[in-house]
């Protein structure tokens, strides 16, 4: 059971990331969910401040209200015509930064920092199970993220087009009259939610990488938006279950070999990918060579 | 309309996708077993698996339970008990174990939630949990709700520790509880003794000498029980950074008193204090560095730390010959 609990939130995590992931590949703003889970610091410190507490529940709605401001003030820096890197760092170093000195000078002497109060470990999930009526429905993380997963497929769903017009070509999606700020906004919001509520159930590292790596996986292997975000998902999956043996085969950090399993996945489409992979455009440059000689 | 089509069919794959994860949860949903704060040893000729986080408590738990106990500790030496990660296999164990016991006070983090989900499965005790808050060192910044948790370098915390973790043994396996409440005695016993060789070793450094500079804020407890002003660049968490004003400051101090040595740590880099050091020899004042000191975690086996008690005393021996 442990081992089928784990995978699942695995799973459910690398399906909300994979989603969300492609749609930040395309718009080069992948980072998003490292520059989340430091500009979240504050959150954390004020939601302390506040209650002295370190309870859960606290910290995650302080980690959740930076989170959002985090993704507002990246949106709203690269609209005002920064380029999308250098709005991620900027944003989350000077959130970041007022963190460390929240917490410097308000709470020296309380352990009070994200590996404390709110990175979980996914190795836990199964324990931390939703009781109701003497019913053990299963664990907490399972219907957080599925949750998560839910809302962020019911957006999608809804407004795909929108979404895919916005990604691949903001000008002509204005020019048709979609309010393109407005779903570069929500799909920041979600992503923003989405990474929040993964990292209280199981921890950065699984996080930030389940955003990017299948993604960008996927994004070598198709040309098609609704083909890639399927690809990103399963291979998402993939890497949550192979990642669960490995971990378990070398007695290693759970999240640590998932993210290396998606890596693993991510070079060998590197490398082989029919369309984009390194061996097939060698072969190609190679082609044109032969052409040009002859 | 035949555009509409291709692009639905993404989502009803979805759709089935997740009703049949639905199901499977539903599925999987179980009756909460009874109450099992009371489970008691089953009588099968094994020996009671237990599991701590810590080193420290670990061998306090050997000591107690004796030859009844297997004792599996998660944390090894050099490890930071706040930021300690776990592996795949450490679910073997937990799940394994009958008897957990751990810190408590936070001292692992985000884990301590954990444990207090696992209360509700097998007896898991903090070993802090019978010392009265009223004489635990609080953060003055939390509005004394949240405490200091390293309270193994005040020995007589320690005692408690022991004195807790031997009630657990007892109420688990009743039928060998006088075993476990001699060990205990004679364990105390010992522990008492070496309160007492710290006073008397402590009383050998000069009274305006008794100060104990260090990287990390573990000692707290120590400095109070016997009488030692205890001075860091960090907080109590590790990841909170020091300031600048921070480093001049216990630089002045440090030259203005005279002290002779500061301490490094096991488990915290020393960067910090070597800028403290740089710092004092420019205004013409040579501190040493005293020597490694045991803060959250024990030395590894067969080195002279690798007990309570031996860390214990290579703590106060390192700090009595640095300071004397």
């Amino acid at each position: 059971m442990t081992d089928f609990w784990i995978i699942l939130t695995g799973t459910l995590v690398a399906a909300s990331c994979g989603v969300l992931g492609c749609f930040l590949v395309l718009r080069k703003m992948a980072m998003v969910g490292d520059a989340i889970s430091h500009s979240v610091l504050p959150g954390i410190a004020i939601a302390f401040l506040i209650s002295s507490s370190r309870d859960s529940l606290l910290m995650l709605i302080g980690a959740a209200v930076f989170g959002l401001i985090t993704v507002f003030l990246i949106q709203a820096l690269q609209q005002g015509g920064l380029q999308s890197d250098a709005s991620i760092g900027i944003v989350f170093t000077a959130l970041f930064a007022i963190g460390v000195i929240l917490i410097s000078r308000n709470a020296a002497n309380i352990d009070l920092d994200l590996d404390c109060v709110l990175f979980g470990e996914i190795a836990y999930v199964q324990w931390d199970t939703l009781i109701w009526n003497g019913y053990d429905l299963g664990p907490i993380a399972v219907w957080m993220l599925g949750g998560t997963f839910l809302i962020i497929l019911a957006a999608i769903g809804l407004f795909y087009k929108q979404f895919k017009l916005c990604a691949f070509d903001p000008a002509l999606a204005a020019a048709l009259g979609i309010p393109v700020a407005l779903f570069h906004y929500l799909l920041m919001g979600l992503v923003s939610l989405s990474t929040v509520a993964s990292f209280e159930s199981v921890g950065a590292i699984l996080v930030v990488g389940m955003l990017i790596v299948p993604a960008s996986t996927a994004y070598l292997l198709t040309d098609r938006l609704s083909v890639m975000l399927l690809y990103s998902i399963l291979i998402g999956a993939i890497s949550s279950a192979a990642g669960y043996y490995v971990a378990k085969w070398l007695d290693a950090s759970i999240a640590g070999s998932m993210i290396s399993v998606a890596g693993l996945l991510f070079l060998l489409a590197f490398l082989f990918s029919p369309l984009h992979g390194l061996i097939v455009r060698m072969r190609k440059r190679g082609r044109l060579k032969t052409v040009e000689a002859s | 309309m035949e555009k509409l089509k291709v692009k639905k069919s993404p989502m009803q794959r979805a759709k089935m996708t997740l009703s049949v994860l639905v199901l499977i949860l539903v599925a999987a949903c179980s009756k909460v077993e009874g109450e099992a704060g009371h489970k008691q040893r089953v009588q099968d000729g094994s020996k009671i698996q237990i599991v701590s986080t810590i080193g420290m408590i670990s061998d306090v738990v050997q000591e107690v339970g004796g030859t009844e106990v297997e004792v599996t500790g998660l944390m090894g030496p050099g490890v930071d008990p706040h930021l300690y990660k776990a592996s795949q296999g450490d679910i073997q164990k937990l799940d394994d174990a009958e008897i957990i016991f751990y810190g408590g006070l936070h001292l692992e983090g985000k884990m301590t939630e954990i444990f207090e989900k696992l209360e509700k499965r097998k007896p898991t005790v903090a070993v802090s949990s019978n010392i009265d808050p009223s004489v635990l060192r609080s953060g003055a910044d939390a509005g004394g709700s949240q405490y200091d948790p390293h309270i193994w370098f005040n020995v007589k915390h320690w005692v408690s520790a022991t004195e807790t973790i031997r009630d657990t043994l007892s109420s688990y396996d009743p039928a060998n509880a006088k075993k476990y409440e001699e060990n205990a005695t004679k364990y105390i016993a010992q522990l008492n003794e070496l309160d007492e060789e710290i006073k008397s070793r402590i009383s050998e450094i000069p009274e305006a000498g008794r100060v104990l500079v260090t990287a990390h804020d573990a000692f707290g407890y120590f400095g109070d029980a016997y009488g030692v002003k205890v001075m860091g660049l960090q907080g109590i968490s590790t990841a909170a950074e020091y300031g600048s004003k921070d480093v001049s400051k216990l630089r002045d101090y440090l030259v203005e008193n005279k002290v002779k040595a500061v301490f490094v740590e096991s488990s915290i880099p020393t960067k910090s204090m070597e800028a403290v050091i740089a710092g004092a020899k420019q205004m013409g004042h040579t501190v040493t560095i005293g020597g490694e000191l045991y803060s959250d975690s024990m030395g590894e086996p067969g080195s002279d730390a690798d007990t309570y008690i031996k860390m214990v005393r290579h703590n106060v021996n390192t700090i009595v010959e640095a300071l004397k």
